[in-house]
């Protein structure tokens, strides 16, 4: 595994890594300064010649925790960044809110944002990132059963949204 | 399989096809209220990063390359003892080489004072010519008689050598 090359199996990783930053940390800037950092761990990992069983689950794994520790220090700053982040990531989204289900999406990403980091996490991993559950469950360091524990939770919440809400 | 999908007992090749029939434009009434969520996955795939994250990355990969090489070629300052070190062993290799010197120079005094000891004592053989002739004196009485005035006993005894001191 030490063969890997960091341009051709890390950088490649790196939209996915951004979007989980951006799911855990709900910020643009900041996302992208997480996936910065976790690159230049991974690299340095490579550099010293570190046995990684699955460079992605490994790089996943290092960008959650930078992620939660970032989110740790804002919370300790007194940073309400929940409504900012939300705010911002609803203006990210303009691409795809000129869509038909522009409303819609807004709404299911504000929901989804506003979920426990381990729901949105999960759920990102999951429905939007397509990984196994045993997958999920080595990069968020749980179990398979709270993995799922998890999504079902976060299912229904956008399931109550979706058949609770008025239709367009 | 939309129920099993909410209770997580769905695989993820089931989920692909759940995506893929609700990705249709004609839907059953009862579940067209679910296609804004598997919508909602597919675009969320396309989030991407910034064009100008590889050129900003790829600067702070080349300062950290520079940080790691530098890193690795820090110079530790040396210790008071570490400093001294190469000035012992310079002392250390002086002393050894006096040493040597000196104890290879009284092994060859020695043996030329064993040499002087064992070769032969030469003496002088030399006699005086006075001595000579006060030996030879009672013995030449009548010659020294005879003799004509002026001639001395070198002189007759030794032609040779009064030739030398005329020259």
């Amino acid at each position: 595994m030490n063969e890997l090359s960091f341009r051709n199996d890390v950088l490649p990783l790196k939209d996915r890594l951004f979007r989980l930053a951006l799911r855990i940390t709900l910020v643009r800037e900041d996302a992208e300064d997480m996936v910065q950092e976790t690159l230049i761990r991974v690299w340095r990992t490579l550099e010293e010649g570190q046995p990684i069983d699955s460079i992605e689950a490994f790089a996943l794994t290092v960008c959650r925790n930078l992620c939660l520790d970032h989110n740790a220090r804002r919370e300790q700053q007194n940073v309400a960044f929940d409504e900012q982040a939300h705010d911002l990531v609803a203006a990210d989204e303009t691409p795809f809110d000129r869509m038909v289900s522009a409303e819609q999406h807004a709404q299911l990403n504000a929901l989804l944002n506003r979920l426990p980091e381990k729901q949105r996490t999960a759920m990102q991993l999951r429905d939007i990132e397509g990984r196994t559950y045993r997958e999920i469950a080595d990069v968020m360091q749980i179990t398979e059963s709270d993995v799922k524990v998890n999504i079902f939770r976060a299912r229904r919440a956008i399931r109550h949204l979706l058949t609770h809400q008025p239709s367009p | 399989m939309l129920d099993r999908y909410w209770e997580c007992h769905t695989t993820a090749e089931e989920e692909t096809i759940l995506r893929s029939f609700f990705s249709q434009a004609d839907l059953p009434e009862h579940l067209a209220p679910y296609k804004p969520l598997f919508d909602f996955a597919k675009q969320e795939q396309q989030v991407k990063l910034g064009a100008d994250f590889d050129a900003r990355f790829s600067e702070l990969l080349d300062a950290e390359a520079t940080a790691q090489e530098a890193r690795h070629t820090h110079v530790r300052p040396l210790r008071l003892r570490q400093r001294f070190v190469p000035l012992l062993k310079a002392a250390a290799t002086v002393a050894i080489l006096f040493t040597i010197g000196t104890a290879a120079e009284r092994a060859i005094v020695g043996s030329q004072t064993e040499e002087n000891a064992t070769q032969p004592v030469l003496t002088d053989t030399y006699v005086p010519s006075s001595q000579v002739e006060a030996v030879l004196t009672p013995a030449t009485t009548d010659a020294t008689a005879t003799a004509q005035p002026g001639d001395t006993l070198a002189h007759t005894v030794l032609p040779a050598e009064s030739e030398v001191v005329a020259e």
